[in-house]
């Protein structure tokens, strides 16, 4: 086991930006930190990468602590923000140069890093072109590569691919793979749930600070029900409490819950499920007003798990 | 160390690559001096620097002759003495010459038992002239003398605090005789210049200093506004969770700065001596210390505008606001010996102030290498005060 958050808390004022953060990341892994804007990915990643202190709680990076040994963190670790960190009036060259000179490098090794990197990010062709001149999709690239000259063991990414094309963003996606077939361990940021899906070896969903639900992506979706969702609206006065454990005791039904007029059911097979669980409903004297199948995502289970939309 | 360097090299390759960077440091400033030169030069023609001083000497003593001698050597002062009656009308106005000196009958007398005594300067009102100007020889002349006379007087304290049974009268006679000694060897006779003439007043040497002064502040708030853009653009933050100390940063990036502005005031005074026959006065190496001196404490004024303010907008408002201020009060852009004295003492609040102090004194007064030592003190201390408070409240990880 390489990282390991406990209990992390960063307080702004009185209000928490991380509420008692806490997850592990092994070896080799993807880890991936979905959330919404302001759920806290940053502030996060900020104090894994020794830039912030926590107010409460320990993080360990190959057992060494970020509040108290952040020196030695530092060299083990590469930090890609979330902004384009890089000086636009210099070149792509010098500013790998500038950032590998900060990390130790040096004399022909430092040129073989550079060069290794501007051929993995595909720019070295552009090196010698200013910063101010790439594109976005570029700038992504290289703000990328910046972090990674010394070969880091364990690569923290603040959602590397905002504001890019799909081609930018496949080919940011092939470079981390290949980091990560190198032997790093990577913690990436997104709030986009499909680069998660495909990426992530594991995922944690972040909501106003706190994690909500962590696991394989297989893990989490079968919170939601592997056959998918059904959901229906009731017609008032909605349908009655206690009915959600006859539903529950349904073919198939793995959870059930209720908002307001609505229910969700999910199920290992919504098909065989849907028939018994309106039987129980007309039973019981509620009128359906509406229905929906869904297969499941991450996103339903955001949904699901906090009422509100991933994405606003 | 060796990552302070880099750093610093980076800043360095970033402004060397900023084109509107190189506007504001040199040209802008250039472009100032010019127009302003060339505005004023009617203003200060009468037009030379060489005037005739009318001195009455009332003094019993040597020591008035021994001033008179001092202002005499001066190259661009001819002295002529003259009645009473002669001094009083130039106090009316309306005539041709622009300064008129007093030296009371109890002069030496005064001076050698330790007491304080008054020279009576008059100036013509009327004068467009280089009156101002001249006026600085004669202070700085008195001065001396005035140091004569603080010698005695600590000696006089000293003895009575000792409780000796020395005669007081006798120390401070010895204490005088020592500093008249010393002060006969002060850059009086190190300020010849060659005989062939009075050199023209160049009004490159009242402008230059002033406007390259303020223009150094201007220089020094782009480079605050970098190290804020650096904060807010991450740049700041990356080196942050690097292996880089936190001194490493914040070192290089000011060295890299107090380059820039050696480079900088060094480039505009060589432009203004090499392409406008600026004076650069007869020591080099007092210069070159003032230059040192000034930008320094500009470097360090810098790093307290960047810590004081919170964003680049607000480094800008406040560092323009701030460095025309001091500007005004300070003498950058008309000489102090034309404000009021209280205005003069106000105006030395600012850095602009000593450093002209300083470089005038060199440039136009023709001052030695130990006159300017306290006006680059004080610009060391002023400095060293604004770095230090600077750099506690400077935040690397922003508000
Ligand atoms: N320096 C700060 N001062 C006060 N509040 C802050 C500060 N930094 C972050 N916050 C607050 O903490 C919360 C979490 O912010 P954070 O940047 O970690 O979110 P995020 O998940 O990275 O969001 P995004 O997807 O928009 O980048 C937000 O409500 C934010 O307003
Ligand atoms: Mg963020």
């Amino acid at each position: 086991m390489i990282v390991q958050a406990d209990s992390l808390v960063k307080k702004y004022g009185g209000a928490a930006a991380v509420d008692g953060v806490s997850f592990s990341i092994e070896k080799g892994q993807i880890f991936g930190l979905l959330g919404p804007n302001g759920a806290g990915k940053t502030t996060t990643i900020s104090i894994l990468s020794t830039y912030l202190k926590p107010t409460a709680g320990e993080a360990t990076i190959d057992g060494l602590s970020v509040r108290r040994q952040a020196g030695k963190v530092r060299e083990i670790i590469g930090f890609v923000p979330q902004e384009i960190a890089l000086y636009p009036t210099l070149t792509a060259l010098q500013n790998l140069k500038f950032y590998g000179k900060m990390y130790g490098l040096g004399g022909a090794g430092l040129e073989r890093r550079c060069r290794e990197v501007l051929e993995l990010v595909e720019l070295w062709q552009r090196r010698h072109d200013n910063i101010e001149q790439f594109s976005g999709g570029m700038k992504r690239r290289i703000n990328l590569g910046a972090g990674l000259l010394h070969s880091p063991r364990f690569l923290l990414l603040d959602e590397p691919t905002v504001g890019v094309d799909p081609q930018s963003r496949e080919h940011i996606f092939d470079t981390i793979f290949k980091i990560r077939d190198n032997g790093a361990t990577i913690l990436y940021t997104s709030h986009y749930m499909e680069e998660v899906e495909l990426l992530c070896d594991h995922i944690a969903i972040m909501d106003r600070g706190k994690v909500i639900a962590s696991g394989t992506l297989r893990e989490l979706l079968k919170m939601l029900g592997e056959g998918g969702v059904i959901e229906l609206e009731v017609a008032p006065p909605g349908c009655p409490s206690g009915l959600e454990t006859e539903i529950a005791s349904q073919q198939g039904v793995t959870g059930v819950r209720r908002e307001d007029n609505k229910v969700f059911v999910s199920s290992s097979n919504s098909a065989r499920s849907l028939p018994p669980v309106m039987k129980v409903l007309e039973s019981a004297g509620c009128e359906v007003g509406s229905l929906e199948l869904y297969a499941p995502s991450l996103e339903k289970l955001f949904i699901q798990l906090t009422g509100k939309e991933l994405r606003e | 160390m060796r990552k302070l360097g880099y750093i610093t090299a980076k800043d360095l390759l970033v402004v060397a690559k900023d084109k509107g960077a190189w506007m504001t440091l040199l040209v802008t400033p250039l472009v100032v001096i010019v127009v302003v030169s060339f505005a004023l030069s009617p203003v200060y023609k009468g037009g030379s620097l060489h005037a005739t001083l009318l001195v009455t000497n009332h003094d019993a003593g040597g020591m008035g002759k021994q001033l008179t001698a001092s202002l005499a050597a001066r190259p661009n002062i001819t002295i002529q003495a003259a009645s009473d009656r002669e001094s009083e009308t130039l106090k009316q106005g309306g005539n041709s010459f622009g300064l008129a000196l007093v030296i009371p009958k109890d002069f030496s007398a005064r001076v050698q038992a330790g007491q304080s005594t008054q020279l009576q300067v008059y100036e013509d009102p009327n004068s467009t002239t280089s009156a101002p100007f001249l006026k600085g020889m004669i202070d700085g002349a008195v001065n001396r003398f005035s140091a004569v006379e603080v010698a005695a007087k600590v000696a006089v304290a000293e003895a009575v605090k000792q409780n000796q049974r020395a005669d007081a009268a006798a120390v401070a006679g010895d204490a005088t005789a020592a500093a008249s000694a010393q002060m006969s060897n002060q850059p009086i006779q190190a300020k010849e210049q060659p005989a062939s003439g009075a050199r023209q007043l160049n009004t490159f040497d009242i402008e230059t200093p002033g406007f390259a002064v303020m223009f150094l502040l201007f220089g020094v708030m782009i480079g605050a506004e970098g190290l804020l853009e650096e904060r807010d653009k991450g740049t700041l933050g990356r080196l942050l969770v690097a292996p880089v100390s936190k001194a490493s940063i914040i070192g290089g990036k000011l060295v890299a700065q107090f380059i820039v502005s050696i480079i900088q005031i060094t480039l505009l005074f060589a432009v203004g001596h090499f392409v406008f026959s600026m004076d650069i006065g007869n020591t080099l190496a007092g210069l070159a210390l003032m230059l040192v001196a000034t930008a320094f404490t500009a470097t360090s004024f810098g790093i307290l505008l960047a810590a004081l303010t919170k964003t680049r907008r607000q480094a800008s408002s406040i560092g323009i606001l701030a460095i025309l201020l001091m500007s005004a009060l300070g003498g950058s852009w008309w000489p102090l010996d034309i404000v009021p004295a209280f205005m003069r003492k106000l105006g030395h609040l600012s850095m602009n102030a000593w450093a002209l102090d300083g470089i005038k004194g060199i440039i136009i007064q023709g001052q030695g290498f130990s006159d300017i030592l306290l006006p680059a003190g004080v610009l060391f201390i002023y400095g060293s005060v604004c770095f230090l408070i600077g750099l506690k409240m400077f935040k690397l990880r922003g508000p």
